[in-house]
């Protein structure tokens, strides 16, 4: 049984290996809508501090936190950073991200080289489905927000009466593993909803959702490992470059520093995209185990995987 | 201590028996006040301060902070019961004239509120002929607050300050005895304190004076008796949860004993209060002043009790820290280092807080850049991370930058446009000019400038006047135009280099072989803040000029025909000038340096695909 969880893991990464145009079609598209989002801010402060003597020395080879307040009080306001435009793009994204999840779980769950016209066929073909599953999604997401209030009132509660700031810390750190783990349970439900919105065809979110929950209620330990796992390698990476880039690397390390915050973002998605291959990964092993279920009373020399269909070459 | 020559004009005397129930918060006390007349002339009517009465919802304090907000988190954001305050002064007797506790009245000096009732005055039948004294004996409650403005509870924790009547200062022949408003601080006359204060035995306790007994009663209380002289307030905390750091500093007036009362969870801090402390005793010692007192006590709250933090008391200070704070955030440093430096700027310089804020905390401040930059390293003395740092100056002057033409310095505390404007020039600004000024007249000179002020005005009243004039005593130099615009007006500077470039002289010419260009800088004065500036000009030979501009026109230019062409300009090449708003203007360059622009640019780029990837997890 381990050896089997473990190759639905390994085949999950070995999915988005193969199939890592995906990747980087992600990457490159976020990286771009990224660009656009912040571009003007940057020509804008670029005016201020292109030409000045004093920009190199306080926010290149130092990181003066008093240098971007200063920009930040001055009448023509060079730098605005948590403006309108920038939180325009992760939108875009976000939409983006939505329309081509069909494409990608189709592309994974056949384990198989798509034409770019097959993958936004696909795309559009699941984009309303998975446009209401968000709408359920959100709702679904109403009582862990409940939840995250009393968590919050309950917090204050202890930091109001508790001598040691401590106990409502452990509280604090208690209840974040707890909300966690419903916000981790609550996004494998719809990630695996999904799948069998793909693999079943399956048009009626609400069927593929109640579908799901039975899948995940009766093979929970399974996929929670597969997803926690997964989750944790995805953490553990952006940690540790965030570790490098902040403590290790040296202010003036802009190519270094770009690199590898690129590769972080590119480590995250990654680690999405495998949580997402290796969910498809098992829902075809476990269609494949219920087929061999069915025909168990019939004997068969040789056993007929149903699905999913066997790795096509072409295009990676 | 006790027994030496006195350090300072000894007006008052204040014999305060204090009883804490800590149940209910409340003190109740009575007060035998003695009052040297030196005012040279005859006094009947003597106002008081009742600070704590500040904590009600139609005080002048609480309109003020409804207004604009005020420092902490305590009532900006709503009206709470928990917030109420009172201190009722139920009896006043005057030795010789009987019981006058009906000739108590509310007053409102400062602006006519009738539900204010933070000062009351009080008529005598006859008046105090001049070096005589008035014995004045009052019994009061108080009832403390949640901690709001520097007082009250928290749970087990207690911080009295402001807490007992305290008489007003006569001052430029007159009583001074404002209300409390969202933005003052305080203002009395030097002394002796006996306090006796009984309160649960189990209560640790800190206070602004020397333990001089302490006795357990009967009924599960002790009585604590402290003194203290030479000093003009007393303020305590108490609580059954402190740890008490003992550690002692030895400088050229001898021992200073060190107590530092740790609250639950923040014991990591201790030591870095100590170490910033002794540092700060040191240099204190070594550029103002002697420290004259033998104590120092530092009060660290419990969590929850921030607005008790960052304040001063004369011999006791409050810290501020966090269970997690980490090292490379120098904020306990930086509150324990400036709420020492109140021991000099406004414990024995003890200037009117409630009008020229400035003086106390604008020098404290700057005094508090020089010591944390001396002590921890310049441009990292606030935050130093690797990946980030602040320094202390760069942080004063920013909060500057914020309100910059809003008010002068010399505004009346409470008669600023906002508290933000309050905090940023009556700090902030005070310091950023006070550094300009040490550009002016060299490090040395406004070092020796400050070690006069504190001789000449320890243990007294001055004011603004007298601090400018010692600079310029001390420095020679009449600074009038300098003082004119950084103190008393609102003018904002702000140089920068408009144009900088090169034309062949010959452009007329092709093919010319006179390779001689002509270059023009143009110099503006963006600000109404008039300030001589010197300017560099660099050509790309190596060559290098340096002109100097007095600043009086809005405008300057400087012309050059040279065979090579302009590299760039700059305004202040020395950085001397800190109060000019932006130091991004000040220079210019031909070439374009775009490594600055370009890793604020992959910053904000990954920032933004982080938050499209936690966006997109809902998909």
């Amino acid at each position: 049984m381990a050896a089997k969880k473990n190759k639905v893991f390994m085949s999950g990464a070995a999915i988005v290996w193969r199939r890592q145009r995906v990747l980087w079609w992600i990457f490159i598209v976020g990286l771009v809508f990224s660009h656009l989002g912040t571009h003007r801010q940057v020509e804008k402060v670029a005016g201020a501090l292109n030409h000045s003597l004093s920009a190199a020395p306080r926010l290149f080879h130092d990181f003066d936190v008093d240098a971007i307040m200063e920009l930040t009080e001055q009448p023509d306001a060079p730098l605005e950073t948590f403006g309108q435009s920038f939180l325009i793009s992760p939108f875009l994204y976000t939409i983006f991200m939505l329309f081509i999840t069909g494409g990608i779980l189709a592309t994974y769950y056949r384990n198989m080289t798509m034409s770019t016209g097959e993958f936004f066929g696909a795309s559009g073909h699941y984009f309303w489905r998975f446009f209401r599953l968000l709408i359920y999604f959100a709702i679904a997401c109403i009582p862990i927000m409940i939840l995250l209030g009393i968590a919050n009132a309950i917090y204050d509660h202890l930091d109001e009466v508790s001598t040691s700031p401590l106990v409502s810390v452990h509280f604090f750190e208690a209840a974040a593993v707890v909300i966690l783990f419903l916000v981790m349970c609550l996004r494998l439900w719809f990630d695996m909803a999904q799948v069998i919105a793909v693999a079943d065809d399956e048009p009626r979110m609400h069927r593929a959702l109640r579908l799901s929950a039975g899948l995940v209620w009766r093979n929970f330990g399974s996929l929670f490992w597969l997803y926690f796992r997964i989750s944790l390698i995805g953490c553990l990476g952006f940690g540790l470059g965030l570790y490098l880039w902040m403590f290790k690397l040296k202010p003036e390390s802009l190519t270094s520093g770009f690199l590898l915050s690129q590769i972080m973002i590119l480590t995250w998605i990654a680690t999405r995209l495998w949580q997402r291959a290796s969910e498809a990964a098992w829902y075809g092993g476990h269609q494949a185990m219920e087929s061999e279920s069915d025909v168990v009373p019939v004997p068969a020399p040789v056993p007929v995987m149903a699905a999913p269909p066997a790795a096509t070459p072409g295009m990676n | 201590m006790s027994g030496k020559e006195p350090l300072s004009t000894r007006v008052v005397d204040y014999r305060i028996d204090a009883k804490l129930d800590a149940e209910k918060r409340i003190i109740t006390a009575t007060e035998t006040l003695t009052y040297k007349n030196l005012t040279g002339q005859p006094q009947q009517t003597f106002p008081f301060h009742l600070y704590l009465n500040a904590f009600q919802p139609q005080s002048t304090f609480m309109t003020e902070v409804r207004l604009s907000g005020t420092r902490g988190t305590g009532p900006d954001s709503g009206w709470d019961p928990k917030h109420f305050g009172s201190i009722k002064v139920s009896k006043l007797e005057v030795a010789g004239m009987g019981d006058l506790t009906d000739k108590m009245e509310f007053i409102h000096p400062d602006d006519h509120n009738a539900d204010d009732h933070t000062v009351f005055q009080v008529s005598l039948p006859k008046a105090i002929a001049p070096e005589d004294s008035v014995t004045f004996q009052m019994s009061f409650q108080d009832q403390m607050p949640e901690v709001v403005e520097r007082t009250g509870y928290k749970r087990d924790f207690l911080m009295a300050g402001q807490w007992f009547p305290k008489v007003g200062v006569w001052w430029k022949n007159a009583w001074n005895c404002h209300q409390f408003h969202a933005s003052t601080e305080f203002f009395a006359d030097f002394g002796t304190f006996d306090i006796k204060l009984t309160v649960p035995q189990n209560e640790i306790v800190g206070a602004g004076g020397d333990l001089v007994s302490t006795e357990n009663n009967w009924d599960g209380t002790k009585t604590l008796a402290y003194h203290s002289e030479d000093v003009h307030d007393f303020s305590w905390t108490a609580s059954p949860t402190f740890t008490d750091v003992e550690d002692s500093w030895t400088g050229s007036a001898g021992e200073v004993k060190i107590h530092v009362l740790m609250s639950p969870g923040n014991m990591a801090s201790a030591p870095r209060y100590i170490e910033v402390l002794k540092g700060t005793l040191r240099l204190y010692d070594e550029w103002i002043g002697p420290y004259p007192y033998d104590r120092i006590t530092v009060v660290d709250p419990p969590h929850g009790a921030g607005d008790a933090g960052g304040m001063e008391y004369p011999t006791l200070i409050t810290a501020d820290t966090s269970w997690n704070m980490p090292k490379g955030m120098l904020i306990p440093e930086v509150v324990v280092e400036h709420e020492f430096g109140h021991q000099y700027w406004y414990g024995m310089v003890a200037t009117n807080e409630f009008e020229e804020a400035w003086l106390d905390e604008g020098i404290n401040s700057y005094l508090e850049v020089k010591v944390m930059d001396e002590l921890y390293g310049k441009n990292r003395s606030v935050m130093n991370f690797p990946f980030a740092q602040m320094a202390e100056d760069g942080e004063q002057r920013t909060s500057y930058l914020g309100s910059p033409d809003a008010d002068p310095l010399t505004r009346y505390a409470w008669q600023f446009r906002d508290d933000g404007s309050y905090g940023g020039v009556t700090y902030g600004k005070t310091a950023t000019v006070l550094l300009t000024l040490e550009k002016i007249i060299g490090e040395d000179k406004m070092r020796e400038s400050l070690h006069q002020y504190f001789l000449r005005y320890r243990f007294k009243h001055p004011t603004g006047t007298d601090f400018m004039k010692t600079i310029e005593d001390v420095s020679g130099q009449d600074l009038s135009w300098y003082f004119n615009q950084a103190v008393s007006g609102t003018n904002v500077l702000d140089y920068r280099v408009e144009d900088a470039h090169s034309d062949p002289l010959k452009w007329y010419e092709r093919d010319s072989k006179d390779n001689r260009y002509r270059t023009y800088v143009t110099i503006h004065r963006r600000g109404d803040f008039i300030f001589p500036v010197d300017v560099q000009v660099k050509f790309d030979d190596g060559y290098s000029v340096m002109e100097h501009w007095d600043g009086k026109d809005r405008w300057v230019r400087y012309e050059y025909v040279r065979p090579s062409e302009v590299a760039s300009a700059e305004i202040d090449p020395d950085h001397k000038i800190t109060l000019d708003r932006n130091f991004f203007n000040n220079s210019y360059t031909i070439k374009a340096d775009a490594r600055a622009t370009t890793k604020l640019s992959h910053i904000w780029l990954f920032a933004s695909e982080w938050i499209s990837q936690l966006f997109a997890w809902v998909t």
